[in-house]
């Protein structure tokens, strides 16, 4: 790991001269008054000296410093001396507890040391833990918390790379969503389809220098969804290049995290444990992404829907101002026996149609048509259809074929719906013949409500059926004073698709056409009283 | 009251930015009225309202410094006299909220000069009928008595549920006028509940099936798409000249 360690290093290796200097400095002043000293005091001395070699440098250190200083003590201070034989029996006992009691104490301070460098290390990460969901929740942009917890994954763990890989929007391929460290250029392509399969395995991966990649089996026992389960390979492996993490939201994968380095990756479980904790924060980071691109989104769409309608209502108040002059001059012109005023009239009413038409083609192509989905009865659409058309049918005969008793109902925007009802009928009224009628029938058919209107006109090619509801499309034989600018049926199937409706044609058996319009079928409410 | 009284010509009100609106407002009604006032502004127009309180209102709603709806409102603050609103914006929603605001009825832009005229002097004439007690309605071969809630075709009588009763009481007391489905609802129901216009649309059709000759071309209780529903008295006096 990193700098911390470095310095404990460099400590051991001090400690390693000044502990012997120090037994050979305890061994040179006892050997001085030897006469005048028990074995007792020698063996106390010494402990101290191994005791602080133990602390200071480790465990190897305190059973080095133990050995030797139980050679010296054998050598030096017990009978015989200058040999390791020893005379009196009980001279071993002294000897044995004194080695025995040093190896022991270097191990107990060794241990306590590593408990303590691993609570120091725990202490640690919980603080980097700790700042970096401050920081995750602090910075403002979704992106720099993704980036902030692949920097702290990347120089906590001492890789060269960490990347967070998402899936793109647009085809669901793999790509660098924040990285972090020596990350040489774009996420390769291999890392990226790496990615998704460790997405679909839902498994860690890793890959190895001789650029095989292997699955590791998942935490939680189960197998991973591909290939085969395998020990885990950043404990066993030395040619782990590369680490892939899926990252996980409430079980649902995310994205993936993938650290690199040059040279072998080796985790020890600690580090592995504070990889998985952090990988929790890149997944948290990744949803936040996501989450907050959607809002924006959202927002944008939601803004320039308000700027198409104030838009669209501005241009026709602008177009509808000056019209309502022209009408008014030329009703006053009328009044006063002026011959062509009235046609003035007339023509300002059509340019006004048209208007109106073409502001409704752009809302529905814009997506602002305002909408009021609700329970209407179709007697009364059919009803306001026929107002409505009352100055074009004149005396035309217009046969009604509908079920008398229960009305029939449907969710729709009763405005929309009787719009599209208006331009099949005008549709009808204008290109067929005056002299023949027009039917109109209302039917339910499973879970929606038809309504279709035929006429005895001259029909439409079958490869023209579709373009009708083109706009601006007019039958090649149509006579010039017909109709206006050929836009009521492209405004019909628009408006009835708003509504979840559809209109289409037929032929009709024995000449002309067949306009039907469909809406989704409403169930009639129970009402508080018989009728 | 002093129209109720004096049979003296109406004073109008005109509300537009546009002068040439204006204009064509006054050329289109002049003749039918006593006193032509002017307003450029939703400001001005308050003013004078509440300074000459005039028999009637022509209304547009896109003036430079207040929004139409508020405009009604505050002029509904102080008199009941009819409110016509102009609009170049044919969107019904706004339509409906003009009403609820206390609008009495609306003209679309381009307006007809005959339409307008038309319809500025239904509005006062019913605002100078007094507002008391209907007697016995003739509707085509149908003798109706809300008052006393009897129907009756050709002396047979025509059942009506009390539901049909107060939506029927509720469009006859407002004849002329496009009641909107919140108004209608909050008359027939007293408070919303469930999907209001359901309900209306039902029971609209139950009357249309008793009281019309002929439910699909309904001469008394006409649909106003996206907005409400209005009763006619008398066949076609909307759209008369």
């Amino acid at each position: 790991m990193t700098r911390p360690e470095r310095t404990t290093a460099q400590r051991a290796l001090l400690a390693w001269p000044l502990s012997f200097l120090a037994l050979a400095a305890a061994a040179a002043a006892l050997f001085a008054v030897r006469p005048s000293v028990d074995k007792a005091h020698v063996a106390l001395v010494f402990l101290l000296v191994v005791l602080g070699g133990s602390a200071a440098g480790g465990r190897l250190l305190g059973i080095t410093l133990s050995i030797t200083a139980f050679a010296v003590f054998d050598f030096v201070f017990l009978p015989p001396y200058y040999t390791f034989a020893i005379r009196d029996p009980l001279d071993w006992l002294v000897l044995a507890a004194f080695l025995i009691t040093g190896i022991v104490a270097a191990q107990l301070l060794a241990r306590a040391d590593e408990r303590a460098e691993i609570a120091r290390r725990r202490a640690d990460e919980v603080q980097r833990i700790a700042m970096l969901g401050a920081e995750a929740l602090s910075v403002g942009r979704a992106e720099a918390a993704l980036a902030a917890v692949a920097r702290v994954i990347q120089s906590t763990l001492a890789v060269a790379c960490c990347e967070v890989l998402i899936q793109r929007a647009k085809d669901g391929a793999y790509e660098r969503a924040a990285a972090a460290g020596a990350c040489v250029g774009a996420a390769a392509v291999d890392a990226a389809s790496l990615a998704a399969w460790v997405a679909r395995a839902g498994a860690a991966a890793t890959e190895r220098a001789d650029r095989t990649t292997h699955l590791e089996p998942r935490a939680d026992g189960a197998e991973p969804a591909l290939a085969s389960a395998q020990a885990p390979a950043w404990l066993v492996d030395d040619d782990v290049r590369a680490l892939l993490v899926p990252l996980r939201v409430r079980d649902r994968i995310v994205g993936v995290l993938r650290v690199s380095h040059e040279a072998p990756i080796r985790l020890d479980p600690a580090q592995r444990q504070f990889l998985e904790a952090l990988a929790y924060y890149a997944a948290l980071g990744v949803e936040r992404v996501r989450l907050s691109a959607e809002a924006e989104r959202a927002e944008s769409f939601r803004q320039a829907g308000q700027l198409k309608d104030a838009l669209i209502a501005g241009v026709s108040h602008d177009l509808r101002t000056p019209l309502t002059t022209i009408k008014a001059l030329a009703h006053g012109l009328a009044v006063r026996g002026e011959a062509d005023a009235r046609s003035i009239e007339e023509e300002a009413d059509r340019l006004n149609r048209m208007v109106a038409d073409l502001l409704d083609l752009s809302r529905l192509n814009a997506g602002a048509m305002p909408l009021d989905i609700g329970f209407n009865v179709a007697d009364e659409i059919v009803g306001v259809a026929l107002q409505r058309i009352r100055g074009l049918r004149g005396d035309r005969t217009i046969e009604i074929d509908a079920p008398r008793g229960v009305p029939l109902a449907a969710r729709c925007d009763q405005v929309q719906a009787v719009r599209v009802l208006v331009n099949l009928l005008e549709n009808a009224l204008k290109y067929s013949p005056p002299e023949t009628p027009i039917t109109l029938s209302v039917r339910q058919r499973g879970d929606r409500i038809e309504f279709t209107v035929a006429d005895r006109g001259p029909g439409i090619p079958s490869e023209e059926r579709e373009r009708v509801f083109t706009p601006f499309y007019r039958p090649l034989n149509a006579r010039p004073d017909v109709g206006g600018a050929g836009l009521g049926l492209a405004i019909a199937r628009g408006m009835a698709d708003v509504q979840n409706g559809r209109v289409w044609m037929e032929p009709r058996d024995g000449g002309g056409s067949v306009f039907r319009f469909d809406l989704p079928l409403a169930e009639l409410p129970k009402l508080d009283a018989p009728a | 009251m002093p129209a109720a009284t004096s049979p003296a010509l109406p004073t109008l009100l005109v509300v537009d930015d546009e002068p040439k609106i204006r204009a064509a407002v006054r050329e289109a009604v002049g003749r039918d009225v006593g006193r032509c006032l002017e307003a450029g502004t939703g400001q001005a127009a308050l003013e004078l309202a509440r300074r000459e309180r005039p028999d009637v209102i022509v209304l547009d709603l896109g003036l430079p410094d207040m929004d139409g709806v508020d405009v009604c409102s505050a002029i509904r603050e102080f008199t009941h006299a009819p409110i016509v609103v102009l609009s170049a914006r044919h969107s019904e929603s706004e339509k409906a909220r003009l009403l609820d605001a206390g609008a009495d009825d609306y003209v679309t832009k381009p307006f007809g000069t005959v339409e307008l005229r038309a319809r500025v002097r239904a509005h006062v004439r019913r605002s100078r009928l007094p507002s008391a007690a209907q007697g016995p309605l003739q509707l085509g071969p149908f003798q109706i008595d809300v008052e006393r809630r009897t129907a009756s075709r050709g002396g047979e009588a025509v059942h009506l549920t009390p539901t049909e009763w107060s939506l029927l009481q509720a469009l006859v007391n407002n004849a002329g006028r496009t009641m909107t489905h919140h108004q209608l609802f909050r008359a027939v129901w007293g408070v919303s509940h469930g999907d209001a216009q359901q309900y209306l649309r039902v029971y609209i059709g139950h009357l249309r099936r008793k009281l019309e000759a002929d439910p699909y071309t309904p001469r008394h209780f006409i649909t106003e798409p996206g907005i409400g529903y209005r009763f006619e008295l008398a066949a076609g006096d909307h759209d008369a000249a």
